[in-house]
């Protein structure tokens, strides 16, 4: 379906490990994560999905390893490289309106100082329009509701200018009808030949709509397409510490 | 009493002009940084801070005497070794920050009230505690506008960066953001505050002077900028209020003017349209109404 990703385009973890004092969250990971579509990091609790994600940024100390794209070290891939944090991680009675989060989209590329140009104001209002979230934007952002929260950080990224988002568990909260809102954008967004990397615990949703799949217990247990990387045999190594309840029932 | 006795006269002496001009200036960096602590929910902890820093105060003001500089040094490091302290023990130990923060500040605190006993009648205990309006020198309203204006400026320059620490820690790191940077300069700035806020306050108070304006601006406001503005003017009206307070009743500078803090405070807990304890309950009331109703 898709063309063979560009060198370029191709994230390449090479022994990454990574320690939160003593805790171990990712183990030895060595893989590639192609970009031009969706992408599913899969796997129980503590499995280092939001590790993985936040190492992908390249701003979080690595034990052993690297990362690169292409031959950029990601940090300097920002504004390219974008995070939509999960709605839980984030003050949502902070006194801010729905377009001030917006805006904070230029902020990596103007840094503290740079001004706000007419450029940078038609760069939010164009995110707010593709998101459809012109009409709250000037709403404190604890009355939207999740639907609309998960999109405002989606048009945060847009603004930013990214081709590649890094998603935080974009679906967790979210009722039946903004899931499939959400699906349907992502879909048109993955037609665009935008990158998006979710982790993600719902093993139904990254099964139907990700094509692409990382599945870790704070190692690797298998990467590649979807379909091959849930397999029974897989799942059973990710989940085996889990309660049978609490794990992959497909 | 007319207006004259009220106000003007009050405000002929030069120690209420010095205090009031230091309190007006504190009120604006209180603004700023009491927003900060409202938002990242450090209320206690900097109240906490604010305390720990008496044995330092204490100790300077022995040795070295009662200038500015002094006690900014001794604050500085006494404060400093509180945070460095209890961030060591709640990284390395099982105990949380909360617990680490709370022992250190008691010790602290207890340290600080031994050494200004074993000085004897030198120091009176009162009105380091509570504040004291005759204290405020003329190099006093040198550090509260230094004070004032580095908090300013820091905040202006870098508001970008403290939006997104407290809102959204994770994108300022992946926006090239460093937080180190936010925590050591926030603490830095707030014991420079504080020391300078200490004549007119006292250790146990200081703090009311940063947070109950914040606390209650945080009650109207939904943007950023207005909150930090906000803050500030209720700060400046407070103090005023509290300065005039102290003068006429005789009641010590620090409880006056978070007194008069707390009339705003309480006010606006009650009665804000938005955010308010009686909005709050009516709309309880009336969805419980609703929903009696499509039961029936």
């Amino acid at each position: 379906m898709h063309a063979q990703p560009h060198h370029h385009d191709i994230f390449r973890l090479r022994d990454v490990t990574v320690h939160y004092g003593r805790r171990c969250a990712l183990e030895h990971l060595t893989t590639q994560i192609p970009c031009g579509g969706l992408v599913a990091l899969v796997g129980p609790n503590g499995a280092g999905k939001s590790t993985l994600l936040r190492s992908l940024l390249g701003w979080l100390p690595l034990t052993t390893g690297e990362i690169r794209l292409g031959d950029h070290h990601p940090r300097h891939l920002h504004p390219r490289l974008t995070y939509v944090p999960q709605r839980a991680d984030v003050e949502w009675d902070f006194p801010i309106s729905v377009r001030e989060v917006v805006a904070q989209g230029r902020w990596p590329t103007l840094g503290l100082f740079g001004r706000f140009q007419p450029a940078d104001n038609t760069l939010v209002d164009r995110a707010l329009t593709e998101l459809e979230l012109t009409a709250l934007a000037g709403e404190q952002i604890r009355r939207l509701s999740g639907g609309q929260q998960q999109r405002m950080f989606l048009a945060r990224a847009i603004a930013q200018g990214a081709d590649i988002f890094l998603l935080d568990e974009p679906f967790n909260g979210l009722d039946l009808s903004a899931t499939a809102e959400l699906i349907h954008l992502l879909q048109g967004w993955q037609a665009q030949g935008r990158t998006v990397i979710a982790a993600i615990h719902d093993l139904t949703l990254a099964r139907k709509y990700f094509p692409h799949a990382v599945l870790l217990d704070t190692r690797l247990v298998a990467a590649g397409p979807t379909a091959d990387v849930l397999s029974e045999a897989n799942l059973a190594i990710a989940y085996r510490h889990r309660l049978p309840v609490l794990g992959a029932r497909p | 009493m007319s207006l004259h006795a009220l106000i003007i006269e009050p405000l002929s002496h030069g120690f209420m002009q010095r205090g009031l001009a230091s309190a007006l200036l504190l009120s604006i960096s209180g603004g700023l940084l009491g927003s900060v602590l409202v938002l990242r929910r450090m209320a206690l902890m900097g109240d906490a801070l604010a305390h720990s820093l008496l044995p330092g105060i204490a100790l300077a003001w022995l040795v070295l005497g009662r200038g500015p500089l002094a006690l900014l040094t001794g604050a500085l490091v006494a404060g400093l070794l509180t945070a460095l302290g209890s961030a060591l023990l709640s990284r390395l130990t099982r105990l949380k920050e909360d617990a680490a923060f709370g022992a250190f500040f008691l010790i602290a605190y207890a340290g600080g009230i031994a050494l200004i006993n074993q000085a004897g009648t030198r120091v009176d205990l009162l009105h380091f505690l509570c504040g004291h309006i005759l204290g405020v020198g003329p190099a006093d309203l040198w550090l509260s506008a230094g004070a004032a204006g580095l908090t300013v400026l820091l905040f202006t320059l870098v508001q970008r960066g403290i939006v997104l620490e407290i809102f959204d820690p994770i994108f300022a790191r992946a926006a090239g953001f460093r937080g180190g940077w936010f925590h050591l300069g926030f603490l830095a700035l707030a014991v420079l505050n504080l020391v300078a806020a200490l004549q007119t306050m006292g250790v146990i108070l200081a703090l009311g002077l940063f947070l109950l304006p914040a606390a209650t601006a945080y009650l109207w406001c939904d943007r950023f900028r207005g909150m930090l503005v906000l803050a500030a003017l209720i700060g400046m009206a407070g103090s005023t209020a509290g300065l005039l307070l102290s003068y006429h009743t005789g009641l010590s500078s620090g409880p006056a003017i978070v007194l008069s803090l707390g009339v705003a405070f309480l006010a606006s807990a009650l009665g804000s349209p938005r955010y308010g304890l009686v909005s709050a309950l009516q709309l309880a009331w009336r969805e419980r109404r609703a929903v009696r109703h499509t039961a029936d």
